[in-house]
């Protein structure tokens, strides 16, 4: 097991080292001036070639590359070429909890919200209660999330006045400051993902439900909440995982929309401000970062596979 | 009493409150009245008056203000949205390319000179000063007693120090604002003296202003070698009246009243947080919801504007702003071309190339624009010189300019040039930035309209579209200036054949000049750049501006209005009302 997982962790790196120099290199081809972008209505041409010239950018490709590859190894990102160049490393270390806190409770509420609604669908399948969730699950999925996260903000901020609008606070100043700044923004986005993960536990449940093992256990007369938990449940978990964790990678760079409109400044917002910039070092940064969650979320769902079913070994 | 006598009594109030010399420091109040622990009702009304902030509702009794707000010393905490930005890159003046960034930095840093209300240049941390005769030397006394927010002195060296770190384009991108400076030299501790390469109209109101200059901008030689330039770039240390206790980018500013400013009526608040907000209807519910009271940063979305009016909490004033907005008009594009503007316009109405581009700004309806693209906030525009420049901005231009809006007249150009109703005219493209397309759209339509052509709004990011603008790579672009408060800022950084703007990245051998170039209005500019006169100067700049507008160095379309909004708690003095600026030491809360 130890092996597999080193093995993996292996192969992780080499998959971001990978992405890292695929971003660097495709970012040179996106049209876009970094330095008339900084410049915007100030700057001579002295300044320009200047900055230029501080960047590195008048260098040849591949001294660019070499420069930041051996940098990236020893842990530096390099700066941010757009304003006071803020080191890459601090500006995405700030923007970590911030994505990590909202992502957590967004996964929070998708499963508070998905896993009973995805139970009683397959358990009460083409009842009221079935066609209900099924409802509520393409609303849920068919609704853009910053439309909810307006509408979020119009009905608890402005007239009901219970929540703020805009803002982060950070879990030092307090729970119930940073629960009352992420709540809205987790409800805008853990919406979409309990629709997703509901129709995916309903699809996986009706399959478990009509296998062999839970015709048997049927039989020998026990409860239904213990078929279901215990039985059906954990057996149906397996595709629901996959998607789960599919989707946790998703919320940590995808939150984009959401962010902006909540005025968080997150992994999400950095990397498309950083695009929108032609801030190649922020967006290599970020690209890396947002890489290696994916790989490790996938490695942990492969490992949590065999943690739910026994059968699967690792070697 | 009754109501009639309440107001007789406003009214004589009132009177009394303005009957004062604005010269007399004391606004005609004795020192003995300002004394003490208690200032009388006369003395606050009085105070109210000169500070631009009396008004009926305040001289009615049970309305009537608290001494301390009248004493200016209202302390409180302000909370600000700073509209349409997702972060504050920097506020090192050496690094500002945004105005949304200079209106918090103004705050924290002082310059040489600040401009008032009425775009007039008034000494900052310059006591007074002295012209010579030849225009070519500037003997400026500093302040005494000033410090920097670390505790420093600021002394000559200071201004040294700025002056060394802005003239290295290393360090700072706005070396070109002081270029004509040839020497700066320390008479002795409080004593400088600027020695230019040539005399420059604009050398208060420009090169030495704190906010849209930020060239001289002050910065602490303590606070940089300590913080380092990153870290300056987020918490720069200045002698302003605000100093910066916090900034997490991306989230919030946090700004703390400097007790030891130099000026002790100001500032009035003791803290305000800035919160950089991108996206209308957050900006809107969180104004709303009262969670914030102040908006700042770029002009609040002109959708907006109608519901925040409509608000009883909530105050909107509209001002005129400091900029343009135009279409540019590529003229080396074959089906407009022109390639030589120098000769005289009769001679150029002869030509297919400017008769196109004469018919585009003859077709662009500005007010129908106004109204549909910006919800009736605007004024129209026919060159760059902006209303709220007041002494220099021409009010016959928007008659007299060959631009003037004449749909008859732009169709029978456009048949005249081989194009009846449109026909064969090929498609243009319009560039826009994504916040922009909308407007876009606006113009497109009016050219569909006004002439038959078909023109497709092209939005990209501003890094993509500045590259093809720089290249002279586009047909037609929506773009233009803000934070134009000399008319240098219009016309030398625009209208002349070596502006900045003017096709910067071209290629040089197939496109001699950028978008424009016209020796005639090129030594107009120069001319009022080295005038000191108002007067000589003013009609230079009218002339030069109505070249460019009549020789079509663009399709210039609308000057953006300055609109405040506030909630009604927020006490915001004529004084603090300086367009595109927010003067937030002036500001305090009811």
């Amino acid at each position: 097991m130890i092996a597999y997982i080193l093995r993996r962790l292996i192969g992780a790196v080499l998959v971001m080292l990978a992405v890292a120099t695929l971003v660097f290199f495709m970012l040179r081809l996106v049209p876009g001036d970094p330095i008339a972008a900084m410049l915007a209505d100030a700057g001579s041409e002295e300044a320009r070639e200047a900055i230029t010239r501080k960047l590195g950018l008048d260098q040849p490709l591949p001294i660019q590359f070499g420069r930041w590859f051996g940098n990236m190894l020893q842990g530096d990102l390099g700066a941010s070429i757009y304003g006071s160049n803020q080191p890459v490393t601090k500006i995405l270390l700030e923007a970590l909890p911030r994505t990590m806190s909202l992502a957590f409770l967004s996964f929070i509420i998708a499963l508070l919200i998905a896993v009973p609604a995805g139970i009683i669908s397959a358990t009460r399948k083409n009842t009221a209660a079935d066609t209900t969730v099924s409802f509520f699950a393409f609303v849920g999925l068919s609704m853009p999330d910053f439309w909810l996260a307006i509408l979020l903000i119009i009905v608890f901020a402005a007239n009901l006045q219970w929540l703020p609008a805009i803002g982060y606070q950070p879990l030092s100043a307090g729970v119930i400051p940073w629960l009352s700044h992420l709540i809205l923004p987790a409800i805008a986005i853990g919406t979409g993902f309990s629709a997703i993960i509901a129709r995916m536990i309903r699809s996986s449940m009706l399959e478990v439900l009509q296998a062999d093992y839970m015709r048997t256990a049927a039989s020998k007369g026990l409860p239904t909440r213990i078929l279901l938990l215990r039985h059906a449940f954990p057996n149906a978990l397996i595709p629901v995982i996959t998607v789960i964790g599919i989707a946790f990678a998703l919320l940590i760079s995808g939150a984009v929309v959401v962010e902006n409109v909540f005025a968080i400044k997150g992994l999400g917002r950095v990397l498309i401000q950083g695009i929108q910039n032609r801030d190649y070092p922020v967006v290599q940064g970020a690209v890396l970062v947002v890489s290696a969650f994916f790989v490790l979320s996938n490695l942990l769902v492969d490992l949590l596979y065999a943690v739910i079913d026994p059968r699967i070994r690792y070697s | 009493m009754d109501d009639k006598d309440l107001m007789k009594r406003a009214e004589a109030e009132l009177r009394e409150a303005h009957d004062f010399d604005p010269r007399d420091p004391l606004f005609g109040l004795s020192k003995d009245e300002l004394r003490g622990n208690k200032i009388s009702r006369r003395a606050t009304l009085r105070l109210l008056a000169a500070g631009g902030a009396l008004t009926v509702a305040q001289v009615l009794p049970g309305l009537r203000p608290t001494a301390a707000f009248a004493g200016g010393h209202g302390g409180g905490e302000l909370k600000c949205a700073w509209s349409g930005v997702g972060e504050i890159v920097t506020l090192d003046p050496a690094q500002i390319n945004q105005v949304l960034q200079f209106q918090i930095a103004s705050n924290v840093m002082s310059g040489l000179m600040h401009i008032d209300n009425t775009l007039v240049a008034q000494g900052d941390l310059a006591e007074n000063w002295e012209v010579s005769a030849d225009g070519l030397n500037y003997t400026i006394k500093l302040r005494e007693g000033v410090t920097f927010h670390n505790g420093d002195a600021f002394t000559a060296d200071d201004v040294l120090f700025t002056f060394e770190r802005s003239s290295n384009p290393e360090t700072s991108i706005h070396s070109r604002v002081i270029a004509n400076v040839a020497q700066l030299e320390k008479l002795n501790d409080l004593e400088v003296k600027f020695t230019l390469k040539k005399p420059q109209a604009s050398f208060l109101t420009k090169a030495l202003e704190r906010a849209s200059g930020r060239a001289m901008t002050i910065v602490s030689r303590g606070g940089l070698e300590a913080l380092g330039t990153a870290q300056y770039g987020l918490t720069p240390v200045g002698t302003g009246p605000y100093k910066i206790t916090s900034h997490q980018q991306g989230q919030s500013v946090v700004l703390e009243k400097f007790a030891d400013y130099y000026d002790p009526e100001r500032p009035k608040l003791d803290k305000i947080t800035i919160t950089p907000v991108d996206g209308a209807e957050p900006l809107a519910a969180a104004l709303e919801a009262g969670d914030i009271q102040y908006v700042g940063g770029n002009p609040v979305p002109a959708q907006l504007v109608d519901r925040f009016k409509q608000n009883p909490d909530l105050s909107v004033d509209v001002k005129p702003g400091p900029g343009f907005q135009s279409i540019w008009i590529n003229p080396w594009r074959d089906f407009m071309r022109v390639d030589n503007f120098d000769k005289p316009l009769e001679e150029l109405k002869k030509e297919k190339g400017f008769m196109v581009r004469l018919a585009l700004a003859k077709a662009l309806d500005r007010d129908l624009f106004i109204q549909q693209g910006r919800f009736g906030n605007g004024v129209p525009a026919h060159g760059t010189i902006n209303p709220a420049m007041g002494f220099y901005f021409d009010d016959t231009l928007a008659g007299s300019s060959e631009q003037a809006f004449d749909p008859e007249g732009a169709k029978q150009l456009m048949a005249d040039a081989g194009y009846p109703n449109g026909e064969g005219f090929p498609e243009l493209k319009l560039q826009t930035t994504p916040n922009t397309r909308r407007d876009g759209l606006v113009v497109a339509n009016i050219f569909k309209q006004v002439l038959g052509i078909t023109v497709t709004v092209d939005p990209k990011d501003f890094s993509v579209g500045i590259e093809e603008f720089n290249k002279m790579d586009f047909d037609l672009r929506l773009g233009g200036s803000g934070g134009d408060y000399d008319p240098d800022d219009g016309l030398v950084d625009w209208m002349q054949t070596s502006s900045k703007f003017n096709g910067r990245d071209r290629d040089q051998s197939v496109h001699p000049f950028g978008f424009f170039s016209e020796a005639e209005s090129d030594a107009a500019i120069d001319a009022q750049s080295v005038t000191a006169k108002p007067e000589e100067r003013r009609e230079l700049v009218q002339k030069a501006n109505a070249i460019t507008s009549n020789k079509v160095a663009c399709g210039f379309l609308y000057h953006p209005v300055d609109i405040l909004v506030h909630n009604k708690s927020v006490i915001v003095p004529e004084d603090a009302r300086i367009p595109g600026l927010h003067e937030l030491d002036r500001i305090s809360l009811a």
